[in-house]
Order: structure tokens, then sequence, then C-alpha cells
């Protein structure tokens, strides 16, 4: 009886592991392979059969992306407009999440929801004529005002959530004691749904900063963000696939960096605000 | 503190009153006790002071000054709330300060007030705690302080007691009684329980169904409940159903005529407090004398209780106090038992 039972348990173990495996192993094995990639010299990188392990490691491939592709001005461009995205998205986003909650507009919620469904690509037309017309195509403002497409309605959705679990009872004791209702929004509705705050500016900056097809559309040579000129990198240069890895993992490296620090931030989140990539 | 005067306020929901037509007048430094049964429009009535709920009509004044269109924020009323609504983020002394910073008062001052606060709910030296650190009854104490921090006008207390277990609860109250008597405090309190109604008010109204249907004192409503509601719901009552003759005379369903106090002519209940009713050989002396067989009996430790049947129909409940010495009724047993005519009290049948 009791061995049936340890079996069922082992087997029941292993097959969730195995499952585990199954799913996350090709970004794994991905992510192996372009860290070899990244650290290998050219000549192993085209090599058949395939080198894994590099040796001896090198580290050419960092210097190559800093020294040849413009490298740094992509990334401060990168960083104003997921910067920029973020904070305006917060901006906007908080107010509008406290408004939403507190109103109990079903609505609004839905909107928001609505929003966070359609595929960016989608506004991607309309923004594209809007800023023709009035001259904004290729500047980095152009971008900065596409990426709020993608964190106005994260930053919205996940306050919304937030703001729902602070009792009304709290603000309407804040009113009593003679707060506007500004001054209880302020002291007492913010403060107390800071953790939503970071987590949706996490989640707004990880889907504004992976962004891609904006840049590449809306982009201008030099006001290109990271993804798409690394993808610029692929297409008109002789792909060498060394440099492409090491700037690749560079333009991760943030993300992947936020994604290890604040792991229950972003699973808190990303369960209360449903998911879906930009 | 002010005297709060309310005019015939009332709350509608669609078609539905809420409150309705709710007039009275608080004079300076009073308990004034709502006291009705879940549901009846006590919380409403409340948040209709404190300014959080729109009346549909009517007028509330706080010492002499017009409030009825005054956001909460501009009528300087305290409120405790039924779960404290304490602001987790903040620490006592911040809590209490709240009040005081939205006013803007000059921050010497503000530490002065808040100490003065604390020390008045005995909290000194909790003031760099946060809430979650305190138990139920100081977090009672310092919603209080907050409350109090800021010299309102009128003091507003939601079911204050009932997240504290029985013991502290008896505490409480007559501390939170003590100092609205020392601070001389204009007090509105709302509660279910009887008790604590009747033990810490100056003058209490009865509401059922957003009707006001009594106003008065604990021994206004004890003695001369207006409505067969308010003889239920304030102390016990024995309500036997019949036929009332007008004339200080009622006959029970079971036939039995009884002397009471003068009623309208028809249907009616007669109520009588378990109190009230004597038994043994006094019982054959009084206006109303019956004999009757035991049918059940609680034992209380102080008094007992024992359900007398005088007719098929006709059971009443008779409070006997528990004396040493003395031979308590048993089951089955035959028992006299009598009231004077003035323990009796009939109403017409409500519609
Ligand atoms: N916003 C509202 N809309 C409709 N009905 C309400 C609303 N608020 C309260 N009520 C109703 O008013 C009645 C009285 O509520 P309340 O004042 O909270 O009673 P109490 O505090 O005496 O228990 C209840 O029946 C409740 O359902
Ligand atoms: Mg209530």
């Amino acid at each position: 009886m009791a061995s049936t039972r340890n079996l069922k348990r082992v087997a029941g173990k292993l097959g969730f592991a195995v499952s585990i495996f199954v799913l996350v192993s090709p970004a794994i094995l991905v992510f192996l392979w372009m860290l070899s990639l990244s650290l290998k010299n050219d000549a192993d990188n085209t090599a058949f059969p395939p080198i894994f392990i590099p040796n001896p490691p090198t580290l050419d491939n960092f210097r190559d992306v800093f020294a040849k592709n413009n490298f740094l001005l992509y990334l401060w461009n990168s960083i104003l407009v997921t910067g920029g995205a973020v904070a305006v998205g917060l901006l906007v986003g908080v107010p509008a999440g406290y408004g939403i909650a507190r109103a109990k507009s079903a609505k609004f919620a839905f909107l928001i929801l609505i929003a966070r469904i359609t595929p960016a690509l989608s506004y991607l037309i309309p923004l594209f004529l809007v800023f023709q017309l009035i001259g904004l195509n290729g500047t980095i403002t152009a971008l900065l005002v596409t990426h709020l497409v993608i964190t106005v309605p994260i930053i919205v959705w996940v306050m919304i959530g937030y703001f729902e679990n602070v009792p009304m009872e709290l603000e309407d004791a804040a009113l009593v004691d003679g707060a506007s209702p500004w001054q209880g929004f302020r002291h007492i509705a913010l403060p107390l749904a800071r953790p939503g705050i970071i987590v949706g500016a996490i989640l707004a900056f990880i889907f504004s900063w992976n962004n891609f097809i904006f840049s590449v559309v809306l982009g201008g040579k030099t006001t290109r963000t990271l993804p798409s000129a690394i993808y610029n990198v692929l297409t008109f240069e002789q792909i060498s696939w060394g440099p492409l890895a090491a700037a690749a993992l560079l333009v991760t490296l943030p993300v992947l960096l936020l994604t290890v620090v604040a792991q229950r931030q972003i699973v808190a989140g990303l369960s209360a605000g449903g998911l879906k990539d930009g | 503190m002010a005297k709060v005067e309310i005019a015939s306020l009332s709350k509608r929901y669609g078609e539905n009153f809420v409150v309705k037509d709710l007039s009275i007048e608080i004079p300076q430094g009073e308990f004034l006790v709502l006291l009705g049964p879940s549901g009846c429009g006590k919380t409403t009535t409340l948040r209709m002071i404190a300014g959080f709920v729109e009346p549909s009509s009517g007028q509330i004044t706080l010492g002499g000054r017009d409030v009825t269109t005054l956001p909460p924020w501009k009528r300087n009323t305290g409120l405790v709330f039924q779960s404290y609504a304490l602001f987790p983020h903040l620490t006592v002394d911040e809590n209490v300060a709240f009040g005081l910073e939205m006013r803007k008062l000059p921050a010497a001052e503000r530490r002065e007030n808040v100490a003065e606060a604390l020390r008045l709910v005995r909290l000194e030296g909790f003031g760099e705690r946060l809430p979650r650190q305190l138990s139920g009854g100081q977090q009672q104490r310092v919603a209080l302080a907050r409350a109090l921090a800021f010299r309102p006008d009128v003091l507003l207390l939601d079911e204050p007691l009932s997240n504290l277990d029985a013991k502290l609860r008896e505490e409480v109250r007559v501390e939170i009684r003590e100092l609205q008597q020392k601070l001389g405090l204009t007090t509105v309190m709302v509660t279910h329980d009887q008790d604590e109604a009747l033990s810490m008010a100056d003058r209490l109204v009865v509401m059922s169904q957003g009707e006001v249907r009594q106003i008065g004192t604990q021994r206004d409503l004890y003695e001369r409940p207006a409505d067969r509601f308010v003889a239920g719901f304030v102390g016990r009552s024995n309500f036997l159903a019949g036929q009332c003759e007008g004339d200080g005379a009622f006959i029970s369903a079971g036939g039995l005529r009884m002397a009471c106090t003068a009623g309208v002519r028809g249907k009616g209940t007669l109520a009588l407090r378990p109190e009230a009713v004597s038994v043994g050989p006094e019982a054959a002396h009084l206006d109303n004398s019956f004999e009757g067989v035991v049918e059940y009996i609680s034992y209380l430790g102080s008094v007992l209780d024992v359900r007398v049947r005088l007719a098929p129909q006709d059971r009443i409940i008779v409070q006997i106090a528990n004396r040493s010495g003395e031979v308590l009724p048993k089951m089955g047993d035959t028992l006299k038992v009598g009231w004077p005519a003035t323990s009796g009290r009939v109403f017409a049948e409500e519609s």
C-alpha cells in the first residue's frame, strides 16, 4: 500500500520535473548558445561541428560591440525612450488606476484590458501617419510617445488591482480627519499602493525595453533603440555571430538582472495584471 | 464641542427609505446612542452626519453651522470606525497627528496635542509603534485618540466595541463613557447591542427599518415603551396575543382575563416584563393572579428563567431571583404567578 503511494509520488515529481525541463529548456539552451557565441572567437563560431565550450574564452566580441557599432548611442536612445515612457506612464497611469479603482468603473477597466490585448502593431500605422503629419517621424519623442501604448495600460492595469486592495475606509478616515480627496490619495492610498507602483514600473520597463517593432518603423538612423539597432546589424552587414551575440546579451542584461532581482514582484504583477508581450 | 441638530433627515435609495424623517437635537455634551437591529439605517445616519452620505432631504447643523452640503473634510467631526481604519503605514503618533497636519497646526502644538490625546486613552509611550504591533483594544484606543486630537465638534462612534472580546468590551465601555463625560464630548454612537447602548447612553434613539420608534432615556424606553418593537428590543418582554377591551382589560388567546394599562380596543398584544412577575403566596394579592405549570427552567446563576404555562396558548417567562435558602420551583410544579395591572402594557396590533 505505502510503497505504491510512494511510487506515485515519485512518479508525480518526476513528471513535473520533466515537463518543467521541456518547457524551459528551449529558452535556456538558446540563452546558453548565445552566451557561448559571445565568448568564442570568429573561427570557433563558424566551425562545424559546432563548438559549445569557448576555448579559450575571449571578450573581444564585447570590445567589438562598443568599438564599432555606436552601441552607446543606441543604449542611450533606449534609456531615453523606455525611461521616459515608464516615467510618463507612471505619471498618467497611477492616478488613472486610482480613479478607475475608486469609481469601480468596469467600463474603463475593460477599456484598459482591450488596450492591453490589442497588438501593439495595430497602433503603429495611425501613429506613423500622425507623426508624419506633424513631422515627428524618426525622433526620440515619437518613439517615447509610441511606447506609452505599452507602458500606460500595464501600469494602469496593475495599479487598479493594488488600489482596489486599499480599503475605502482608510481614505474615509483621512477625509473625516480633514484631508481633501487629493490629500487622501497622496498620504494614504499612494503610499499603501507603492508595491504596485514598483511592480507596474518593472513590468512596463521590461515590455518597453524589449519592444522592437516601433523602433524599426519609426526610429531614424541615429534614433533607434537597442533591439532594432541589433536587428540592423543582423540584416545589412555581413553576419558576425560573435559581436551580434555579445550585443544581444548586453541588450537583455538589464531585463535579465531585473527579472532575477525582482522575481517576486514580477510574478505578483503578472498574475494580477494578466500577461501579454507588447 | 457643539450642539448637533438634525431636522427631518431622510435617505432614500431608489424607492427604498433607509432613514426616514429623523429629527433630534443633541445638546452639547450629550451621549446619544442610535440603537436598532442590523440594517435599520444606523450607519447611514452616522455617515450622513460625517458627510459621506448625502441626505435625500433634511438638514444637519453642528454648533449652529449648517453642514448639510459640506464635504467630510470641512465638517470637523471625529469618527471611530468599526474596523478602526488606522493608517497601517503610519506610526501611532503619525496616525493621531494626521488630522492636525491636515489642519496645518504648527509642529510644536501638534506634538503637544498628540501627546495629550494619547495620554487621554492611556497610550503614552506607544507613539513609535505601528498599528499592527498593537492589540485590538490598543488599536481601538488609537482610533479614539485620532478622532479626538483635533477637537472635533462631535464624536461619532460606529459600533466601536464590536471587534473586542466580551470582557474587554465592558471595560472599554466604561472608559469611553468616563472620557466622554470628562471632556464633555457631544457623542453619537451606533450599536445593535442593547446592553452596550443602555450602559453608555444619556439618551437613546431606537430605530427599526429606517424609522425612529422612540427617543428617550433608558428609563423611558424600559418603563414606557412606545410600541411593541421597543418593548421587545429594549429589555425583554413576554408577548401575549389577544383582544383588548379598551378599558384596562385584556382577554388572552387562552381566554384569561387580565388587568392592564388602558389601550385601544381591538386585537392587540400584552407585553409583560419577566422580572415584573411575582411568584408564590404574594402573587395572590396582585391585580392579576394565575396558577400555571412550570414547563422549563433555565438556571442562569443569579436569576432563574422559568417558563410557566397559564393556559394552552398562554405561556410566560418569569424571572425569579436566586436567593440562597429559598425553595426553587421544579419542572411540572404548579406555580402561583401575579403582576400589577400597570406592568401589563397593551399595544394595538401593528399594521
Ligand atoms: N449605497 C447603498 N445603496 C443601497 N442601499 C444601501 C446603501 N447603503 C446602505 N443601504 C441599505 O440601507 C440599509 C441600512 O444600512 P445601514 O445604515 O448600514 O444599517 P445598520 O448600520 O443599521 O446596520 C441596509 O438595508 C442597506 O442594505
Ligand atoms: Mg452598521
